[in-house]
């Protein structure tokens, strides 16, 4: 008999199923609406393009786990555990609907149960409650008592454990005490019968029997309706939310950073004080930035990845994002009473902002010690978007507050004044004493202009060091064959440290400026040294009107090698291990070529680094922190990794970055190792292997 | 509160000496081709004192800078930072003008723009470092001058002014109007405001010719020219460098005090 179709002190057990949840969903659905509320309290965005790849992303990286099974490593295997944990939990929320819903609340009991499929599928359920089981008591072991650095003691994470425990608990006692009373003890669903055959040796009578599967069954439901209850209203939101987070997360280039409309400008010059730049209150991110938050389970693993975090300094993305979800929390239903009074035309203050977001939930410490690298993304198993978050916060204290540090002040105002963030005027790009030899064509200088340019980038023109690699790639290129031009002054900054750094406006102006030089002299292909000028020009041009093709020179030299054009024939005879830029690797995931073109030199010995590929650990230089300085009394972020790199035990460590090989040559430099240890740019060592002896 | 700031566009001072060139007969600096020009260090000080002036007590602040038509990029950037108007003063006849031809050039101007309550100028122009023009202009509009400040603030129809002295500093008033003319002391010039960026560069700068002006020809003709530079030369640098040994560092530090002593 179905507990459901029992008459309970007088009342159809089909009445109580079924107030049962028709309270449950009432609050579940209130607090479901409630979150969508505050959600829109967020700027328009569209995020909707691209459905077919939308429904993909999810597929890939919510059924199979991709999202968390990615990071896990072996000093790290929770997201098995969370794989486990979710499969084991889908195929009992499917037995939800079938089994209690279908079957026993609707009463299709005879059409549902009794054939192969219950059987069958409750043999599923079984291992499945079994594997979450296992999954539940490893995380508590590992949350209570061992103690990771990313996690936190928590009271809400103890709950949610025990309803889970209870649930498959319940399941078990629900099955084994109902085989039990049947005599049914052998046969599919093993451990539940398995149990039975024990129960039934209890001599516990019958009727007690089915009473105790009864009351579980009950007690289980129930369970489950407060568990639909209490997922939204606490940390396990992001069961409900992380699905969608992944759905709307960013198709393309990894960090999206939203131009400042020209309409807004507009309305600030006619002195419209309601347009808000940049992020000073939370109402100032965008939806999908109040669904990041939503998604955040606090697992903590940008926390443990972040270089910031791991130098020493005050910022920690997970805290950054969790203290911003419960400031929303806090003032979001004062701001949705507050739009509803100006919907009704009544004036009123914004209530509950007397905290500053900026200030008293993320302070500016924090704000400034993000060097965008985007381990905190990469890592995150739901699809979190923190450094656009940092940087629009960035953007209201630069363009709104005039608040930098000096550093940065100084950068920007080289920038403007000089078209380059170094010190150093603008002419000596590609001028006077180095290329003078080198019959470069300058653009409108030579006769013809080939449609493929080099872009310099202000490092590799201006600092002497990364003038080296500079000239190594010039050579390359010329030896190969390769039909290209320089800008030489013409070029001026890419303006990735200003957008970086929340200058907003100046990324604009440089990223006009450049594409309208490029137009101009019909530039189809451009070939970048530095991975940030490419990231700038290849993801973030085209909203400016950019159409040329931009190749990273590693995907050329790669390529070039493939084709027989260049041919590495000198020994390199080293120990070589390549430290993967952030903006090159991460940010567009290149880190098979430059590999592939180590391989390719003749005795080349390759070590791989714990921290690599689309993992890999940022120099200290991303996001304007070549000329921001780092928070005093912390360890440098260069100095890290530089530790990582000695560990490996090569001799020379190669990159592909200007930033990064200025600040592995400081990190060798000061941990002393000059003699042992060597920096250098991948195209160095390739001139090298390829010049003639 | 009507500020005037007169800028002047320099030759980059950032470009390496070698590449530094001057013409001996013609007595002019050769511009290396394509550095383009920047704003002079000290006028840029002086835009930074009227934006913190009229941040205080509001008013406007108007630009003008003789030179080239290029002059324009330095008005959108003062512009940028908090101006509100600038003009550029370019002519044919405004070219190689001394320190006295430049100020009555700009004295013109200033008399075509009208009401004013303050003209600021750089201490010196960061090329040639003759530091007069600023004076001079004060005289031809007849007003007070007070030069090398490192504080300036309104005092009710007065201005009040904290000049630099070579062992301290002195607070001088004047009546408004008046001419002050800025040191670096007064601090770093700010980072324009993002919104201010774009608004500067889509402004268009007008540009003033002579006749605009009213400049007469004769007063800027190269006859009648207060100064004349007799010869340019580019000066001869010499450094020699010596260690000095020590067998503990405070011993080497002892000889080195006492080499400083004998050198004076």
């Amino acid at each position: 008999m179905s507990p459901v179709s029992a008459t309970y002190f007088g009342i159809s057990g089909y009445v109580i199923f079924w107030v049962m949840f028709i309270i449950a969903i009432s609050l579940f659905a209130q607090r479901a609406y409630f979150l969508f509320r505050i959600m829109c309290l967020g700027k328009q965005e569209s995020r909707f393009g691209n459905i077919g790849q939308r429904i993909m992303n999810m597929f890939v990286e919510v059924i199979p786990q991709r999202c968390t099974l990615k990071s896990v490593t072996g000093k790290d295997l929770a997201g098995l555990g969370h794989a486990f944990m979710f499969w084991g939990f889908s195929f009992f929320l499917i037995s939800y609907i079938v089994f209690i819903g279908f079957a026993e609340g609707l009463g299709l009991y005879p059409y549902i149960m009794g054939g192969t499929f219950e059987e069958v599928y409750f043999s599923i359920l079984d291992f499945a409650g079994l594997f979450v089981i296992i999954a539940i008591v490893w995380a508590a072991i590992r949350r209570f008592i061992v103690r990771p650095e990313r996690l936190e003691m928590s009271v809400e994470a103890g709950v949610i454990m025990l309803m889970v425990f209870g649930l498959m608990a319940l399941h078990f006692i629900i099955e084994s005490f109902d085989f039990a009373a049947l005599g049914e003890t052998s046969g599919l669903p093993p451990i539940s019968k398995a149990i039975a055959g024990y129960l039934a040796g209890t001599g516990i009578p019958k009727d007690t029997m089915f009473a105790i599967s009864h009351g579980a069954w009950w007690l289980h439901y129930a369970l489950i309706l407060g568990f639909a209850i209490y997922i939204p209203r606490s940390k396990h939101l992001h069961v409900l939310a992380a699905a969608f987070n992944v759905f709307f997360r960013p198709i393309g280039p990894k960090v999206v950073i939203e131009p400042i409309p020209m309409e807004a400008l507009e309305a600030l010059e006619n002195g419209d004080e309601s347009v808000s730049l940049g992020a000073s209150k939370i109402q100032d991110f965008k939806w999908k930035d109040m669904l990041d938050f939503y998604s955040c389970a606090v697992c903590g693993r940008c926390h443990v990845n972040c270089p910031a975090h791991i130098s020493g300094k005050s910022l920690s993305p997970k805290e950054v994002i969790h203290d911003l979800k419960e400031h929303l929390m806090e003032v979001g239903p004062g701001l949705l009473a507050a739009k509803a009074r100006a919907s009704a035309d009544v004036e009123a203050p914004a209530e509950g902002q007397s905290k500053s977001m900026i200030g008293d939930v993320v302070d500016e410490e924090k704000i400034w010690a993000c060097t965008t690298c985007g381990a905190c993304q990469e890592v995150c198993p739901v699809g979190i978007e923190h450094i656009r978050k940092i940087i629009q916060m960035r953007q209201y204290l630069m363009l709104v507050e005039n608040k930098m540090p000096e550093s940065a002040q100084l950068m920007l105002r080289n920038m403007q004044t000089r078209g380059n963030p170094w010190a150093g005027a603008q002419s000596l790009r590609l001028r006077g004493d180095w290329t003078n030899d080198m019959g470069l064509k300058i653009l409108g200088e030579c006769e013809e202009n080939p449609s493929t340019l080099l872009w310099v980038g202000c490092t590799g023109a201006l600092i002497d060091r990364n003038v080296l690699a500079i000239l190594s790639l010039a050579n390359v290129l010329k030896a190969a064959g390769v039909d290209f031009c320089v800008l030489g002054e013409a070029e001026a900054c890419c303006g990735d440290p200003a957008r970086r750094a929340g200058y907003e406006f100046q990324f604009q102006l440089s990223a006009e400026e450049n594409i309208e030089t490029l137009k101009n002299y019909n530039i189809k292909e451009v070939i970048t040294s530095c991975p940030h000028c490419f990231n700038a020009l290849k993801n973030e041009y085209p909203a400016y009107g950019a159409e040329f093709k931009v190749v990273h020179y590693t995907e050329v030299i790669a390529d070039l090698i493939k084709q027989g054009k260049l041919k590495l024939t000198n020994n390199v005879d080293s120990l070589i291990a390549y430290h993967d830029p952030c903006y090159l690797s991460r940010y567009n995931e290149i880190y098979e070529e430059p590999r592939q073109i180590i391989q390719n030199m003749p005795k080349a010995r390759f070590k791989e680094m714990e921290r690599s590929k689309l993992n890999t650990f940022c120099c200290g230089g991303g996001g304007g922190h070549m000329w921001i300085e780092e928070q005093h009394g912390t360890t440098k972020i260069n100095h890290v990794r530089m530790d990582e790199v000695i560990g490996t035990g090569v001799d020379t460590v190669v990159t592909s970055c200007p930033y990064c090989l200025q600040m592995l040559e400081e990190g060798i430099e000061q941990k002393g190792v000059k003699d042992s240890l060597k920096a250098k740019d991948l195209i160095e060592v390739v001139e090298t292997a390829m010049k003639q002896s | 509160m009507n500020i005037i700031v007169c800028v002047k566009q320099v030759l980059d001072p950032e470009i390496p000496p070698a590449k530094f060139k001057i013409d001996p007969e013609a007595k002019q600096v050769v511009p290396p081709a394509g550095v383009p020009p920047v704003i002079s260090v000290y006028d840029e000080r002086a835009l930074e004192g009227a934006c913190r002036l009229k941040d205080k007590n509001k008013g406007k602040i108007t630009v003008l800078s003789v030179g080239s038509e290029k002059a324009a990029d330095v008005i959108k950037n003062a512009i940028a930072m908090g101006a509100d108007d600038g003009f550029v003063l370019s002519d044919p006849a405004f070219e190689n003008l001394d320190s006295f031809g430049t100020a009555y050039v700009l004295s013109k101007a200033i008399q075509k723009i009208g009401a004013y309550d303050l003209v600021l100028c750089g201490r010196q122009a960061a090329d040639w470092g003759a530091g007069q023009v600023g004076s001079i202009l004060a005289e031809i509009l007849g007003i007070p001058v007070i030069t090398l400040a490192c504080d300036i603030q309104a005092a009710g129809t007065n201005i009040q002014v904290k000049r630099i002295v070579s062992d301290g500093y002195e607070i001088l008033e004047a009546p408004m109007p008046s001419l002050v003319t800025v040191s670096s002391e007064i601090g770093l010039p700010r980072l324009p405001a993002g919104v201010r960026l774009m608004m500067a560069k889509k402004k268009q700068i007008p540009v003033w010719k002579a006749q605009d002006i009213g400049a007469e020809a004769a007063q800027m003709d190269k006859g009648n020219a207060h100064t004349e530079i007799t010869g340019l030369s580019v000066p001869d640098r010499k450094t020699e460098c010596e260690i000095i040994a020590g067998a503990t560092p405070s011993e080497a530090a002892a000889n080195l005090v006492s080499k400083l002593a004998n050198l004076i």
